[in-house]
């Protein structure tokens, strides 16, 4: 999983039927450089390459979300699944959880 | 697996159902700009060195066996590092 920022969403209307009704939202990672930045600048926003996620619980542009990838990624998003069955969706990143609040200890940002 | 830090915690009450009840840590990944949130299930402290585990090992922390499918996990602390050869 990895921290991001909600930076926009994406629509489409051609796509997997298993697709249809899901949310898309563009997620920004930060880096640990972008997070040594959190608390000082509350406009530092993270800048690196962005990921599309699926989104069942109505995150918004501005928020902190924590993503999955893969099979975990899949089981967020499948409201109910059965006893061995697998989620069928085309997706391979969702948002799993929309972050209250982070604890970072002091002098983060230096990884040498 | 992935070696780190371990640098902080989050906090979220708005999450998927499916989402384990157990603290999600921010771990620094060594010699890499990046940063990961996993599943601590060992109580790793702020500054310990630590293993994460990706994919399929991950769920294998939070519930061993073949029957672990439907946890929503996809990285999890698996060692708390001690010290290192190299």
């Amino acid at each position: 999983m990895f921290l991001g920022r909600v930076i926009g969403t994406v629509w489409s209307t051609v796509k997997w039927p298993e697709l249809q009704g899901h949310k898309l939202l563009l997620v920004r990672p930060y880096s640990l450089a972008d997070l040594a930045r959190v608390g000082t600048d509350v406009d530092a926003a993270p800048n690196h390459d962005g990921v599309v996620c699926a989104d069942v619980l109505g995150a918004g542009v501005g928020e902190d979300v924590v993503v999955a990838f893969g099979h975990a990624a899949r089981v967020a998003i499948s409201e109910s699944l059965s006893a061995g069955e697998q989620p069928s969706i085309p997706i391979d990143a969702a948002v799993v959880a929309i972050v209250d609040r982070l604890s970072i200890m002091s002098g983060e940002g230096d990884n040498s | 697996m992935i070696r780190g830090r371990v640098i902080g915690s989050v906090w979220a009450t708005r999450k998927v159902a499916k989402l384990d009840g157990q603290r999600l840590v921010l771990v620094a990944v060594d010699r890499a700009d990046r940063v990961i949130v996993a599943y601590d299930t060992l109580d790793a402290r702020e500054g310990q060195t630590v293993l994460v585990a990706v994919g399929s090992g991950a769920r294998n922390v939070l519930k061993a066996g073949p029957d672990n499918r439907e946890l929503c996990c996809d990285a999890a602390i698996a060692v708390l590092v001690d010290g290192q050869e190299s």
